[in-house]
């Protein structure tokens, strides 16, 4: 009996965590116009809805209804395959970030995460990597010289940035002593890792915006020199594929970033409930993520290498030599 | 000294990214300043200033006579031949026009028309909303033109308006003066 709730438990976090991110980029979708037509002096969406609100339901069903295209020279196969596996690895990832403690609900405590993993951050890695197969397939397959070279800008710059992305966590994991994220979140109930850690958070933040692929390290879809880059053949259902890994992409760099370096749900001054807390954290991060794109221009492609290598990877390794010898 | 304490600044604040800073501060403030959208056509419409050059409209004098005496100044200085007129005699033996066509697909909106008239009959009006699916609706009569509205008394100003899409699509609004456009520009 035990079990069965216990496995039903598990099956109903999962099923209601992808219905969040799934359901999660209609409203960012939305955030994401409103903040840059705000910023542009201008409404953005005013007409579906209250304020745009039902925008991008509209949009979603308009991607819905679309023509299916697949060119003719593309790998049918390698085309098929690339968005789902663009999609599936930032959903999988979210089974090892928590989200809090635990809750009771009708006197039985109910923890907020799915699994409890000792090499969580590991894990989150090691999968978010596969996402990039997702992004080179889609690239190479559409058969389409855009799409090839932004597929093979997002090759160098994961490459580039995945590396400094690493290190910059190590500095963490040698302050809580572990890889698993609940521990690491614990581990900064008093102090938030920020205050010991500002330049690794500053190599993480960085590493996550071209992780997440967002401006000024959108090389990989540019839309001025590419057209869409490594989507610009796709449409439909599969181009919203696409879109809603993005999306999940960004939410997991916020989520990272709160719980490596802000603390997770451990709040500051005003007491709220954790899970509140973790929010709120989060959406200030993805607010940060949409006033980026729509502040900064997009960096060139030497400038972004030069970036990753000459400045980003020093700067992690010496903020690992400098955590060492003070804190070990 | 002071240019070198300057420059040891610049190069601590490009360390600490002060541009970029500046940027995103920048930007934070338009994110709060009034939007410049006008909405047109669903809430608002804009009212043209009375200089404003719109569709044509021709004007009657105080017994309701047709002003116009179809001297056809105005054919002959339109600069692209966009008006037709044809004159007759009435009994008094006044001239006026029988026919008064201004074909508004050609038309440039140059107001030389306005200009050359010497019996003030001919002018500019506000009415800007006049596009169609065909040319040959563009061809305005002489009817027509009396009926449409004259030059704009206030204007200058965005009013509320209603999209009326019932039998023609038409952009209502019952606001003489609405609110200066201009006052959410932001000039910094």
């Amino acid at each position: 009996m035990e079990l069965v709730v216990a496995l039903g438990l598990i099956v109903f976090k999962v099923a209601l965590l992808i219905a969040i991110l799934l359901l999660l980029p209609l409203p960012l979708t939305w955030l994401e116009r409103k903040i840059a037509g705000h910023i542009q002096q201008r409404m953005g969406p005013m007409r579906v809805g209250w304020h745009g609100l039902l925008q991008p339901v509209a949009d979603g069903v308009k991607l819905l209804t679309k023509e299916d295209h697949i060119p003719a020279e593309a790998d049918r196969f390698l085309f098929k395959l690339a968005p789902i596996l663009a999609l599936a690895p930032p959903f999988v990832v979210f089974v090892a970030v928590p989200f809090g403690e635990s809750v009771s609900v009708l006197g039985t405590e109910i923890t907020l995460y799915v699994s409890n993993m000792n090499v969580a951050l590991l894990f989150v890695f090691a999968v978010i990597g596969i996402e990039v197969y997702g992004v080179i397939f889609g690239g190479w397959a559409a058969n389409s010289k855009y799409a090839v070279l932004g597929s093979l800008r997002t090759c160098a710059q994961m490459i580039s940035y995945e590396i400094p992305m690493g290190f910059a966590v190590i500095g963490v994991v040698m302050l809580a002593q572990s890889m698993s994220l609940l521990e690491i979140v614990r581990a900064q109930a008093n102090v938030w890792n920020i205050v010991y850690q500002p330049v690794g958070f500053f190599v993480f933040f960085v590493a996550g915006l071209a992780q997440a692929q967002r401006i000024p390290f959108d090389l990989a879809e540019a839309e001025g020199d590419l057209g869409a880059g490594f989507h610009t053949e796709y449409s439909g259902i599969r181009f919203a594929f696409f879109m809603v890994s993005e999306y999940a992409i960004m939410l997991l760099t916020s989520v990272l970033a709160v719980i490596l370096f802000f603390g997770g749900w451990n709040g500051v001054l005003v007491p709220l409930p954790p899970l509140l807390w973790f929010l709120l954290k989060v959406a200030f991060f993805v607010y940060v993520f949409i006033w980026f794109r729509f502040t900064f221009p997009r960096y060139r492609y030497d400038q972004l290498m030069a970036i990753g290598w000459k400045v980003l990877l020093p700067l992690s390794m010496a903020n690992i030599i400098i955590t060492g010898v003070a804190f070990l | 000294m002071s240019r070198a304490l300057d420059r040891t600044g610049i190069w601590i604040g490009w360390a600490f990214f002060a541009d970029l800073a500046n940027a995103l501060a920048l930007t934070f403030g338009y994110m709060f300043s009034r939007p410049v959208t006008m909405q047109y056509p669903d809430k608002e419409k804009w009212l043209p200033y009375s200089r404003y050059r719109g569709h044509h409209f021709l004007t009657r004098d105080e017994e309701g006579e047709i002003k116009c005496v179809a001297c056809e100044l105005c054919a002959r200085i339109c600069p692209c031949d966009c008006i037709e007129v044809i004159p007759y005699e009435d009994e008094k033996g006044n001239r006026h026009p029988a026919k008064f066509e201004i074909d508004m697909a050609r038309c440039l909106f140059c107001g030389l028309c306005e200009d050359a008239c010497p019996a003030d009959a001919i002018a500019l009006g506000q009415q800007y909303e006049f596009s169609s699916f065909s040319s040959r609706d563009l061809v305005i009569g002489r009817d027509d033109l009396l009926g449409k509205p004259g030059k704009a008394m206030t204007g200058g100003g965005v009013v509320a308006a209603r999209l009326n899409t019932e039998q023609d699509v038409l952009v209502e609004t019952s606001e003489p003066q609405g609110y200066n456009w201009w006052r959410n520009i932001r000039r910094t």
